[in-house]
């Protein structure tokens, strides 16, 4: 029954998060675990598709998701969260990314800002699990395949035919005018006529 | 409700604006984003939803309503039922606001105490624990006799919580005072409460206090303390040295263990609009009759 820390205010984390840290071997100790979340964070924000064994993805999801919430929350003049991304980010051009491209391109999002994937491992290999890590609004093409443009889909069909039977009105009430419109001269011929006279 | 509702038609705008879902059909889904976004004005216009204020300094003066981080500790129906029982014990005795470093006098019923009553004089050194637990030590110097007493601050036996002196000290807790000399720690029990003038933040002391030499109860050198004068009298090279080893300046960047010690600020804000209405107006009864006793006698049942 700890008591929450108050001095900090965090935004939530839209991950689902894991109670505990990883421990990703290493000799260094936690400053080394920091390390090799650094690297893979610079990585993530340089190329914005990366693939690597899950657990250190996971880790390092959610120091990513955080680095950007926090830029988001406080921009460019406040000195914490540079300090923050100083550290975080080793190539120091990519501050630069974070709070001009990243930061925009995040700004309204509603959901994660990354995305996580599982990968295939190759066989026979390292038995770890794999898996691919990307930023959300990436210009790669997509790694899923977008199966709402499928035909089959019930909504796409239940569309299709709503979309069919609309045409179908129109060209009724279109063939309807055009026949009202060729039943009308003589109607109007008769009229002249009438008035001619 | 209200609020949810409008999030959500918010975020079923966004969706839509997002084109995700088939693009040959995206015209009806724009005009319910259309439908959606006039309605939004409506009830801005018609009815201002007035969302519940919350002040941002509430996580200081009533942290103990948030609940502990700890992932696998969490139980949302037990947090919110111990809220309502400490509302409930609010209501019943004033629990004012304080920190570490204020000083406080407790009056708390003592069987062994002649008269049943015991009023301890002291500055709180520690806060801990959250809920229903949370809890203070009180640290006085009585008969040049160092005294502690942990209170539970929902404790039923508590009669009467009185600040005397409100203040912050610039450490997070003060157990070095019990290194320190003891006129650091001695405060009179016969103290009046001293009055701070409405909307005047907090006073921050930073008194710098001044330890006995080692032997220390705990290694002071290692905790980077702001409110200790001589630290560096009375420790040697090989503590220095140990001193610089211990310490851990990455934490600082350690964004998830920060973010698993803290409750998350969308999950404060419901927390704290869940309890203001009711904290704020016992705050206002509190203003309005600060003159009479504030301990009222439990009723005797059968």
């Amino acid at each position: 029954m700890n008591q929450a820390e108050v001095s900090k205010l965090i935004s939530q984390l839209r991950i689902t998060m894991r109670p505990n840290k990883r421990h990703l071997k290493n000799s260094e100790g936690p400053e080394g675990r920091l390390l090799k979340l650094r690297k893979t964070v610079t990585a993530l924000v340089k190329h914005e598709r990366i693939e690597l064994f899950y657990n250190r993805a996971d880790e390092a999801r959610g120091y990513a998701e955080l680095l950007i919430s926090n830029a988001i929350r406080y921009g460019d003049r406040h000195k914490a969260t540079m300090e923050l991304a100083d550290y975080w980010l080793l190539e120091k051009q990519l501050v630069h990314k974070l709070f001009k491209v990243l930061v925009p391109r995040y700004e309204n999002f509603s959901s994660s800002y990354t995305r996580m994937l599982k990968a295939p491992r190759d066989y026979p290999g390292i038995y770890y699990k794999k898996s691919v890590l990307e930023f959300r609004g990436n210009p790669f093409p997509a790694l899923v395949p977008d199966y709402t443009q499928n035909r089959n889909l019930l909504h796409n069909v239940l569309l299709d035919e709503a979309r069919k039977e609309f045409r179908r009105e129109q060209l009724a009430k279109m063939a309807n005018k055009f026949a009202a419109e060729t039943a009308a001269p003589p109607a109007l011929a008769t009229q002249e006529n009438d008035a001619g006279n | 409700m209200n609020v949810n509702a409008r999030v959500l038609s918010n975020r079923l705008a966004q969706q839509c604006s997002l084109k995700r879902i088939v693009t040959f059909s995206t015209k009806p889904t724009q005009q319910a984003a259309a439908v959606a976004v006039p309605q939004q004005k409506d009830a801005a216009n018609s009815a201002p939803v007035r969302k519940p204020i919350v002040p941002a300094h509430y996580r200081f003066v009533y942290p103990e309503f948030l609940p502990d981080p700890k992932v696998e500790w969490r139980n949302t129906v037990r947090e919110k039922l111990e809220r309502l029982d400490m509302l409930d014990r609010r209501r019943q005795i004033e629990l004012p606001e304080f920190y570490v470093g204020s000083i406080l006098a407790v009056t708390s019923s003592d069987p062994h105490a002649a008269g049943k009553i015991s009023r301890f004089v002291g500055i709180c050194i520690h806060r801990e624990r959250c809920g229903l637990r949370a809890r203070f030590i009180l640290r006085n110097v009585i008969d040049h006799q160092g005294i502690e007493v942990v209170y539970e601050l929902y404790d039923p036996t508590i009669q009467k919580v009185e600040v005397l002196r409100l203040e912050k000290r610039v450490d997070d807790s003060l157990f070095y005072l019990r290194d320190a000399l003891p006129e650091f720690s001695t405060f009179d029990e016969q103290m009046e409460p001293e009055t701070l003038e409405e909307g005047t933040p907090v006073p921050i002391n930073d008194i710098k206090v001044v330890l006995r030499p080692r032997p220390w109860l705990e290694r002071w050198e290692r905790q980077n303390l702001l409110g200790v004068a001589n630290i560096d009298q009375y420790i040697k090279d090989k503590h220095r040295k140990s001193a610089e080893k211990v310490q851990k300046p990455w934490e600082k960047y350690d964004m998830m263990k920060h973010y698993r010690a803290t409750i998350p600020e969308e999950e404060q804000k419901e927390i704290f609009a869940e309890v203001h209405t009711e904290l704020h107006t016992l705050e206002l009864q509190r203003k309005r009759n600060k003159r009479k006793r504030s301990f009222v006698k439990p009723k005797q049942l059968a």
